[in-house]
């Protein structure tokens, strides 16, 4: 699967094999010592988190609730 | 606002299935998901939570076009916790784009099969809100019949993914018998090389040293043939 940064797919792609063969192999045996993975994961981040910004993704975004407070956006005025 | 449930029986155990919904896209079935990107992952006691950013590409009639932009690209946020111990996956889903006028949020969890725990239960679940809009039940049913959809197309996904790994299973145990097979084939004709060429140097050494017997009698021979030639000149 492709990452939303072009040039982080290859690097994602590094990463999920890491994670894919740890959460089998490891995690699901009762290893939760997920270091093996996490030099992958550090520049992959990397890489996500600067397409992000430039995809102007902000993620705090979600964590408010918009509908039912000020923010949402109004209904448009009917018609009289 | 609208509530859309539902549950559906895999044959294959927790792990199986919890291993597939991670690999779940790229999947035939839903072509719309172009990314998933993790966001933050980490393990607290024994649980794994993951962050991932969904991107998918919607193709919105012309008429939500006038309401949601022409964004051809959306993007989801997924929180997910992995229970080993307990055998459980919940993945929590909201829609980040459009969030002011519309609000979709999705749980699928997976789990044992309280009757069969050879089997994985899954439960699905969405809430869907539209306000501000127009028509707001026409688009809570019409995203509603959307998910419906979806739902059946994402457990389609699933054992299409299962199949894709069993496959890949496969193929690794073939790979290497195949392997096996190879070395066997590659140690075999490295001996006959070496025994070729062992015959070979002895055939040379042989042939060399015939040679250079044969270079000493036509040495040998060769005064006797230049005398008799002499009288001639």
């Amino acid at each position: 699967m492709n990452s939303i940064g072009e040039n982080c797919s290859e690097l994602k792609n590094q990463y999920d094999h890491c994670f894919l063969t740890w959460f089998s192999e490891k995690f699901l045996k009762g290893d939760t010592n997920d270091e093996v993975c996490a030099p992958f994961f550090k520049v992959y981040q990397q890489c996500v988190k600067k397409a992000m910004k430039e995809h102007h993704i902000d993620l705090k975004e979600v964590e408010k609730d918009v509908l039912g407070s000020a923010d949402e956006h109004a209904p448009p005025p009917k018609n009289t | 606002m609208k509530i859309w449930t539902s549950e559906h029986t895999f044959n294959h155990p927790w792990e199986t299935v919890a291993q597939a919904a991670w690999r779940k896209y790229p999947n035939p079935m839903n072509p719309a998901v172009i990314g998933t990107d993790v966001v933050d992952r980490k393990v607290v006691n024994g649980v794994l939570h993951t962050h991932r950013l969904v991107s998918s590409k919607w193709g919105f009639p012309q008429w939500a076009q006038s309401i949601v932009g022409s964004t051809s690209v959306c993007y989801a946020s997924e929180r997910s916790e992995v229970n080993p111990s307990t055998r459980q996956m919940i993945l929590k889903t909201r829609n980040l784009t459009f969030c002011s006028y519309i609000a979709v949020d999705e749980t699928v969890s997976y789990a044992p099969h309280p009757q069969d725990p050879t089997k994985t239960l899954l439960k699905q679940e969405a809430v869907v809100t539209v306000k501000g809009v127009p028509l707001n039940s026409y688009v809570e049913d019409l995203l509603t019949n959307r998910i419906s959809l979806n739902a059946g197309k994402g457990r389609q996904a699933i054992e299409w993914v299962i199949d894709k790994i069993d496959a890949e299973v496969k193929e690794i145990a073939n790979t290497a018998v195949k392997s096996t097979d190879e070395l066997f084939t590659h140690t075999k004709k490295s001996f006959d090389d070496i025994t070729s060429t062992a015959r070979k140097s002895m055939d040379d050494i042989s042939s060399a040293a015939k040679k250079s017997l044969d270079d000493l009698q036509n040495l040998a021979s060769v005064p006797t043939r230049t005398k008799q030639n002499l009288p001639k000149i």
